[in-house]
């Protein structure tokens, strides 16, 4: 059993650490966060040259086929330094949805996103979340020319800056993955930020047609789960990188704000919410850690990924809750970063199933 | 033993529901939907509040040779229900429920004539100077400091966590004129008639939840008359406790809870669930649901315990500490529902929509606008009014001091 990160992993950490470091220090990151961009050029060109944006993808189709270790690696940090670019949106969900289609155009798309030139994005959660295909309200149905796409789709995250939606819907009892060009007719994307300082939208589609070769793939749920497994993995890692920086802060901030002549951590109702904090990212890190080697085996599944995402969920939101409250009034402003770490561990809670869904998965069937 | 409101009290639950059913503009409704804070929105609430005045009922705690009601505490229970019920904007606590009833108790005659009509109409509106950035928890190490020059005191330093501060017309606060003894010894308490007074400087600062309602305030060399000290210089500690003897009799909040709980429910059935069906339908959103009324109901029995003067409750020195702690953990349980029901809809940021008359149309319904900012908002409650960690302390004395 050998948990740690291999040599070369370790490397891109360093060089990838040292990037955020430097361009996405805190202040820097709101800045950009304020501006209307999706994605921070020169980060994103520099993911491009570190391999990032090619890492999930087969070397056939133009990636290097990285490993779920990898990718756990790089999500850590992008967690620890509030990153929002266009990482799980473009390439870890539209890019890979776009991945699972060999038609020549598609390829061609995806050679582009993983270039780094254009986002895709997802469009798959609805109004009641994620579930079976049979709850599924997006419907596709074959017209007399083509295809016919209906529903909305809620939380499409980069849908605005999307130059191409890839969209599940349900055909008949499958669930088919169509591709839809947002300006077409019968496309409504409402873009907002999240609470997070993500781009999102929420989409919908009435009547909108398509050709037989928007269509990339019709009975796409196994490989779709596949996909969503992997960003999920990716997301839990962010999370668990949020809640590291979030210990760090708050141990500082404690040891150091003093009240009634001593530093607050000398307070055992203080001390033991730190204590408590702790004990929380250590399970968090640990289990992150074991799901990622589990899958790395190919011993992990659905389930596995369940179980992470909702433990992840729980430890987080007390790691992000007591930080606020170690922190005080301080902790409540806009103008530190506790309060943008609690709310990117709130998203990734909500999104792809909440804590409820996946622990329910999870109590629902014995592994 | 008696539960019984008595049917008199039927036709005064029904004068006030006529009143609440036709009073309140459109406007006001609005805010009271979008409020997402103890501090509803101000100029809509502040509006609601002189009609409320006009009626006679915007302070229905006070005695009533100050204006107040005079309504017994059934009649105070009645009007918060009927008026959460409606979910109208709760009218601002400052100059209500902190310093109005501080100056009742403790004011020169002089005072009370000049403030208190401006607090009961909702002419005026006073910030709360009293925390500062090295002085949280610790409060009695307040440094902001005063020096007596003739008629007058000049005040140099800083106060932090001053709500609305940008909004205010006044300002009360603890100042520091002494550091002989011991440090509770030398404060002492001043209402500012102005919060423009040359000198003085203030800064909104925006929370978690994308609002300005934090604010702080400097003090350059700010000169204010005497006249607004209430109490002796260097009793402002004691001057600032009778406040919190008020706040033990105070307004119910656990009406506002169950309103809130009956919006999660609208809400649940109004939601579709991974797992077939509305939330409403689903076993595990029952149970939450059920666990949240039955932690209402025993807050709501215990305020009930408080308001009616049970003995043991009312002269127990822990009561104020466990009815902060019991609000403030309940409001944030609240929260984690509502978040939690609002779902993927809890996550766009829409600080334009959520202002009262915005043009920006909300991205899904009402509940869904107001969840996040809400359980963001609330995390302050177990930080302001003296953090949840010194309450349990207080209760913690209290205990072991009998």
């Amino acid at each position: 059993m050998d948990f740690t990160y291999t040599s070369e992993q370790e490397m891109l950490r360093d060089s990838l650490g040292k990037l955020l470091a430097q361009a996405y220090g805190f202040d820097a990151r709101q800045k950009f966060v304020r501006s209307s961009d999706s994605r921070c050029e020169a980060v994103w060109r520099q993911f491009g040259q570190m391999g990032l944006l090619a890492l999930p993808f087969a070397e056939s189709q133009g990636g290097i086929g990285g490993s779920f270790s990898d990718l756990v690696a790089i999500g850590e940090l992008l967690g620890r330094y509030l990153v929002v670019e266009p990482y799980v949106s473009s390439i870890l969900l539209g890019g890979s949805a776009l991945s699972l289609s060999d038609a020549t155009a598609d390829q061609a798309l995806l050679r582009d996103v993983v270039a780094g030139d254009v986002e895709v994005a997802l469009a798959h959660e609805e109004a009641h979340g994620i579930g079976p295909v049979e709850r599924m309200t997006c419907t596709l149905r074959a017209v007399d020319d083509g295809l016919r796409l209906d529903g909305t789709k809620l939380l499409v995250l980069g849908g605005g800056h999307a130059g191409t939606l890839i969209v599940s819907a349900r055909q008949a009892d499958r669930l088919a993955l169509v591709r839809v060009d947002p300006a077409q007719p019968g496309v409504t994307v409402t873009g907002y930020r999240t609470i997070d300082g993500r781009h999102a939208a929420t989409v919908r589609f009435e009547g909108v047609r398509l050709s037989a070769a928007g269509l990339l793939l019709d009975d796409a749920e196994d490989r779709l789960d596949a996909v969503l497994r992997r960003a999920l993995l990716c997301l839990s890692a962010e999370a668990v990188g949020a809640m590291q920086a979030l210990l760090e802060a708050s141990a500082g901030y404690a040891a150091t704000r003093k009240q009634f002549g001593v530093p607050i951590n000398s307070f055992q109702a203080v001390a033991h919410r730190l204590a408590d904090m702790k004990i929380a990212y250590s399970k968090a890190r640990a289990l992150l850690l074991y799901t990622t080697a589990l899958l790395e085996a190919g011993e992990g599944g659905a389930r596995d990924v369940s179980l992470l995402k909702a433990q992840v969920s729980r430890l987080g939101r007390i790691v992000g809750e007591s930080a606020v409250q170690v922190h005080g009034g301080i902790g409540m402003t806009d103008e530190l970063s506790i309060g943008h770490y609690l709310k990117r561990i709130l998203s990734i809670e909500s999104m792809f199933g909440n804590t409820d869904y996946h622990l329910r998965r999870v109590g629902a069937a014995a592994s | 033993m008696n539960i019984d409101f008595g049917s008199e009290l039927e036709a005064f639950r029904q004068e006030v529901a006529d009143f609440l059913d036709t009073a309140p503009t459109p406007q006001i409704r609005e805010a009271g939907l979008k409020t997402t804070s103890v501090f509803a929105p101000f100029e809509t609430t502040m509006a609601w509040h002189r009609i409320l005045h006009a009626r006679g009922w915007s302070a229905p705690a006070w005695p009533r040779e100050y204006g107040g009601t005079g309504w017994s505490v059934e009649q105070r229970y009645i009007f918060s229900e009927e008026y959460s019920k409606r979910r109208l904007p709760p009218l601002l606590p400052n100059g209500l429920q902190m310093v109005g009833p501080l100056l009742m108790q403790l004011g020169m005659p002089e005072q009370k004539a000049r403030y208190l009509p401006g607090i009961l109409s909702g002419d005026d509106y006073w910030t709360q100077g009293y925390s500062e950035p090295n002085s949280g928890s610790d409060l009695a190490s307040l440094s902001c400091a005063a020096v007596a020059d003739g008629d007058d005191y000049v005040i140099n330093g800083q106060k932090i966590w001053t709500t609305l501060a940008y909004k205010a017309n006044r300002m009360f606060m603890l100042v520091r004129t002494s550091k002989e003894g011991r440090k509770q010894q030398g404060i002492t308490f001043l209402l500012l008639e102005r919060t423009d007074f040359p000198g003085m400087t203030i800064r909104p600062i925006t929370g978690l939840d994308g609002t300005q309602e934090l604010c702080e305030v400097f003090f350059d060399n700010v000169r204010v008359p005497k006249s607004g000290r209430v109490g002796e210089e260097n009793d402002g500690w004691n001057v600032s406790k009778a406040l919190l003897k008020f706040e033990r009799g105070g307004s119910a909040s656990s009406p506002s809870m169950y309103a809130k709980l009956a919006m999660i429910r609208a809400a649940a059935a109004a939601t579709p669930s991974p797992h077939g069906g509305t939330l409403a339908d689903d076993p595990v959103m029952q149970r939450d649901l059920g666990e949240l009324e039955a932690e209402i109901a025993a807050f709501a029995a215990f305020e009930k315990l408080i308001i009616s003067r049970y003995p043991s409750v009312a002269n127990d020195p822990a009561t104020p500490s466990i009815n902060k702690i019991s609000s403030s953990e309940l409001a944030q349980r609240v929260s984690v529902l509502m978040t939690k029901v609002a779902g993927l809809q809890a996550l766009p940021l829409q600080v334009d929509a959520r202002k009262v008359g915005s043009a920006t149309a909300p991205l899904g319904n009402d509940f869904e606008l107001i969840a996040m900012p809400y359980y963001l908002n609330s995390r302050a409650t177990t930080i302001y009014a003296g953090s949840n960690e010194i309450q349990r302390d207080l209760i913690a004395r209290a205990l072991f001091t009998r």
